[in-house]
């Protein structure tokens, strides 16, 4: 690669993340802003007033309260469900393995509204009212794909003679899959569950649809767009980014490290 | 299914089917299903009875008068009749109108308004805008961080990528509206510089155009495209691209001939997310417009279902961008030649 | 030895029969196979040819399209493979790659419901019987290729098979550790006495341990016999080109003497044994064994067949020498000792004795 090509790729890539990462910035500095509207431009002095604000928003910490709710049903709902389509589709051999694999994917596929709407609709006809069980079957149904396609994944990766040989040790059915298979599921259960709760508590779109008149953390911040909008949601912001970046640098430091040892082999 | 058996036993493939079924079907057709047949029909009442019930009622006060003013015990046993008859069929009408009748119709969706129409169009045209525009900045990044960056710079700009990919959302709508706002980064920017007055209330009201929502849109969603394009570039052996260089093919050419065509699964798995999400992005348009400009097409289901409380129409929208949707992901698997299966991750 | 001791005693193994078919594909004829209990025995043939599909309908891990397969005289049909009398040595050994040493040992008796205690004491003392009493706590990816097999085996063996079943276990290890575990397993067998079923298609493998050998191609055996009659009488075109190396020259039949026949061949007319008294007049081909022709340079006894052949490439190989010759029109390879001098190129006497060859009907050949 020429030096002006190398120069022109390094310029659009410092640009890209700036693109990126400046409008956090803006979102987390405003959270210290004394100026009671979130700004970075009207600046009255430095603050944490709003971080004791925000631990004193009795809706909020509901909401939060709710998020998590949400997300340890979404976890003990879509785990089970995305492990046994996995089992079915690795094991199912015909062409209905792509029928039921196109409509196990297909919620991940469709806009989040129309889960949330379609839930909303399906068991408000059953006579199941909006709410946080309604929340945590709309997000169920498109967290339980994400989880079946790591499932699978991981249910490639496996060598199926270990099945065999402990059938063949006399081991009965259960005990096959008690001591062989889901020892070895076992990183993929954990990965699969922070990543339902975290895409549980992310989740925006279809849950204003399917949560009625109930909130969580995320939709409570919708609705203050509207209403109240103030500093307080940049604390939560920033709260939010602190989080992510923790969790991105471990992953990625996990990642880098693997990648390390497999190259060094 | 036989295999399933043979490992697992018969009452554990037995649940894993249960399951299965219970997700696909109660979670995902059946509902699917139900919104789709919510928005075949209306609710008519028929004006006609309602007419008829007022009708009776005036005649049931005159009676009752009637009856008030009867002078001998025969006449008020038989205006006492005529009411108790009045007032059954007055009850068996009232039965009828207060369960007006399920009448199959297209007129859901043959009566949306040019109003909505046009702002389903918009909804869609801004869509394929954020999503060509998300391929064309992404993609020089993926490759950037799959193939030309040492290893330690390729993670600390995946680790660049992931973070604000995984703050939420709402966040990331939020920055916008800070920036775009009245008295926003830029109208401020713009005050600094002397072109507007704050006091004159004279910035410029980004927050009031589709442009805005645009560009939000952008910044919301343009990861979804950068992560499926890096995935499958990761695996390109870059061999395979110094093998190419080596034989004399200029930059462009390699491009044409050995990255993109390996990318195709995760360029089209890219544009059908970033295309899905802008389509159905509710969080957008809502947090950016705050009410002051139209509405987006996922407002129009919402206010369907939260405001109007009129489900049959909302669903019928619904299936609308359900169908168009699935449209392009049709579209794109025929245009980049893959399949449902190189939509996984 | 207690652990011999407390092994059940072989059991044999009956095909009855016993077929299997994948859709329009037969993977294995209609067979009939009477493995004895107590028997080392062997099934080999090339990838593909169906042994390893034999083994799986032992174990249980498939039921036979046709016929039936009876273990110790009891019918298997319906019997699982968690409750078979067999135990399976996978090729690529499958141990538990999240269990200790031990545990993978164990794990067979911890299906059985044997205490944990009893348990850690069984498995030591068969870690013992394969001199790994020290790795018993390690996981199977600390141990090295040969270690890892005997854990293999010794998981097997936990169980008490009657029947242990082989596939090709020994495929991932290099030569001389292969040669090493051949003994071994052999003495296994001899010490604990039960029935070894051993998958192959290495014929080295198969001819050093076995007491006799099946020789499968194509879903079928095509004879079943002790080593050293499998190599000296092969009974047909397929065994003797599998097993060895064999020269061969088409030809056809003419009369018969006292077993030996006469076949009229682009060499000449050539004697062989006519083992299955094939008639005059049909197609034919002659096998004889690059050890049993010989240059007749100077031979003062020349042997009834004799003719001249060309000398294009002479391989020393340590104690031998491999002679490539063509003689109208047939490649022919001769093995001799090397006795110091090695024969010039060009036209040499070429012969064997008329029992040194054997005449066998056309048929496929074994291609390497």
């Amino acid at each position: 690669m020429s030096r002006a090509s190398q120069l022109i790729l390094n310029v659009y890539l410092i640009v890209f993340f700036l693109y990126l990462f400046l409008p956090l910035g803006v979102v987390a500095l405003a959270a210290f802003n004394a100026y009671p509207y979130p700004s970075v431009t009207q600046w009255q002095g430095f603050t944490v007033h709003w971080f004791a604000a925000l631990a004193q928003d009795s809706r909020i910490l509901t909401g939060l309260w709710h998020s998590v709710l949400i997300g340890l049903g979404v976890i003990a709902v879509s785990l089970p469900l995305g492990l046994s389509g996995a089992f079915l589709l690795s094991h199912l051999q015909s062409r209905w393995n792509t029928v039921l694999y196109s409509v196990l994917v297909s919620p991940i596929l469709i806009p989040g509204i129309l889960l949330g709407v379609s839930t909303l609709i399906f068991w408000g006809s059953l006579g199941f009212g909006a709410g946080l069980v309604t929340a945590i079957l709309a997000q169920s149904s498109f967290i339980a794909s994400y989880a079946m396609l790591l499932f699978l994944a991981r249910l490639q990766r496996q060598d199926p003679t270990l099945e065999d040989a402990a059938l063949d040790l006399g081991a009965s059915n259960l005990r096959v899959f008690w001591r062989i298979t889901l020892p070895f599921l076992r990183p993929t259960v954990l990965t699969a569950a922070v990543l339902a709760f975290l895409q549980s508590i992310e989740n925006y779109n279809t849950t204003v649809f399917a949560i009625g008149a109930d909130w969580t953390l995320v939709t409570e911040i919708g609705s203050r767009f509207r209403f109240g909008l103030s500093p307080v949601i940049n604390v939560i912001g920033v709260v939010f980014i602190l989080i992510t970046v923790a969790a991105a640098t471990a992953y990625v430091l996990v990642r880098h490290h693997e990648l390390r040892r497999s190259h060094a082999r | 299914m036989n295999s399933l058996i043979a490992t697992y036993g018969r009452p554990l493939s037995a649940l894993f089917l249960l399951l299965t079924a219970l997700w696909a079907v109660g979670l995902i057709a059946l509902p699917q299903a139900v919104m789709i047949e919510r928005s075949l029909w209306v609710e008519e009442r028929d004006t006609s009875v309602e007419l008829r019930i007022n009708a009776l009622y005036s005649s049931l006060e005159l009676k009752r008068f009637d009856l008030a003013d009867a002078k001998s015990e025969a006449r008020k046993t038989q205006v006492a009749e005529q009411i108790a008859t009045l007032e059954a069929e007055i009850k068996t009408l009232e039965a009828r109108e207060s369960a007006p009748r399920k009448v199959y119709t297209l007129s859901n969706y043959t009566r949306m308004s040019s109003l909505h129409f046009t702002i389903f169009l918009k909804t869609i045209a801004y869509a394929l805008c954020v999503t060509a525009l998300s391929l064309m900045v992404c993609y020089p990044v993926a490759y950037a961080v799959a193939h030309l960056a040492p290893p330690t710079r390729a993670a600390l700009m995946m680790l660049g990528l992931i973070v604000p990919y995984a703050i939420n959302e709402l966040l990331r709508v939020y920055a916008w509206l800070m920036i775009l706002d009245y008295q926003g980064v830029v109208n401020t920017l713009l005050a600094w510089m002397g072109l507007v007055d704050f006091e004159a209330r004279t910035w410029i009201p980004f927050l009031e155009s589709s442009g805005s929502v645009f560009v939000a849109m952008v910044y919301t969603y343009i990861l979804f495209m950068v992560f499926p394009i890096y995935n499958t570039l990761e695996t390109l052996d870059h061999n395979q691209i110094e093998a190419g260089r080596d034989l004399g093919a200029p930059t462009w050419r390699i491009h044409q001939r050995i990255v993109i065509p390996h990318a195709k699964p995760g360029i089209a798995v890219g544009c059908l997310m970033t295309f899905m999400l802008s389509a159905g992005s509710y969080s957008v348009p809502q947090v950016i417009t705050r009410g002051k400009a139209g509405d987006w097409f996922s407002q129009l289901i919402y206010r369907q279902f939260f405001e109007s409380f009129n489900w049959n129409v909302g669903a019928a929208y619904s299936f609308t961008l359900l169908a168009t949707c699935i449209g392009f992901i049709v579209l794109m698997m025929r245009l980049f030649k893959v399949g449902i299966r190189d939509i996984a991750k | 030895m207690t652990v011999a001791a407390a092994l059940a005693h072989g059991k044999d193994v009956d095909l009855q029969g016993a077929a299997m078919r994948f859709g329009g594909f037969q993977a294995v004829a209609p067979t009939d196979l009477l493995i004895h209990a107590g028997e080392f025995f062997s099934i080999l043939g090339p990838s593909g040819c169906g042994k390893t599909t034999i083994l799986r309908m032992i174990s249980g891990f498939l039921q036979p399209t046709d016929g039936r397969v009876l273990i110790g005289g009891q019918d298997m049909k319906g019997v699982g493979p968690n409750k078979r009398p067999t135990a399976l040595i996978f090729q690529n050994l499958a141990l538990f790659p999240l269990m200790s040493v031990w545990e993978n040992v164990a794990f067979g008796l911890e299906a059985r419901g044997v205490a944990r205690g009893e348990r850690k004491r069984r498995a030591q003392a068969l870690l013992e019987l394969v001199a790994l009493g020290d790795q018993g706590d390690k996981r199977p990816s600390e141990l090295s290729g040969g270690q890892r097999q005997r854990v293999a085996i010794a998981r097997a063996l936990a169980v008490e098979p009657a029947v242990l079943l082989l596939d090709e276990p020994l495929s991932a290890l290099d030569l001389k550790l292969r040669q090493h575990m051949r003994a071994e397993l052999r003495a296994i067998q001899r010490k604990i006495g039960i029935t070894f079923v051993y998958i192959t298609h290495d014929q080295g493998e198969a001819l050093t341990m076995s007491d006799r050998i099946a020789v499968m191609n194509q879903g079928v055996i095509e004879q079943v016999d002790a080593a050293d009659v499998l190599y000296n009488q092969p009974r047909t075109a397929f065994v003797a080109t599998f097993v060895g190396e064999h020269n061969t020259v088409p030809g056809t039949l003419g009369a018969t003497h006292d077993g030996v026949c006469r076949i009229d061949t682009p060499l000449g007319p050539l004697h062989a044994l006519n083992p299955h008294a094939l008639t005059p007049g049909s197609p034919a081909l002659l096998f004889v064994r690059p050890e049993r022709m010989r240059l007749l340079n100077g031979a003062t006894k020349p042997p009834a067949n004799a003719f001249e052949a060309t000398l294009h490439r002479r391989d020393l190989e340590g104690a031998f020498l491999h002679l490539h010759l063509e003689a109208a029109g047939q490649s022919l390879v001769v093995h001799q000792t090397n006795t110091g001098t090695v024969p010039a190129p060009g036209t040499h006497r070429l012969g064997f004795e008329p029992d040194e060859a054997r005449v066998l009907p056309p048929g496929a050949l074994a291609h390497e």
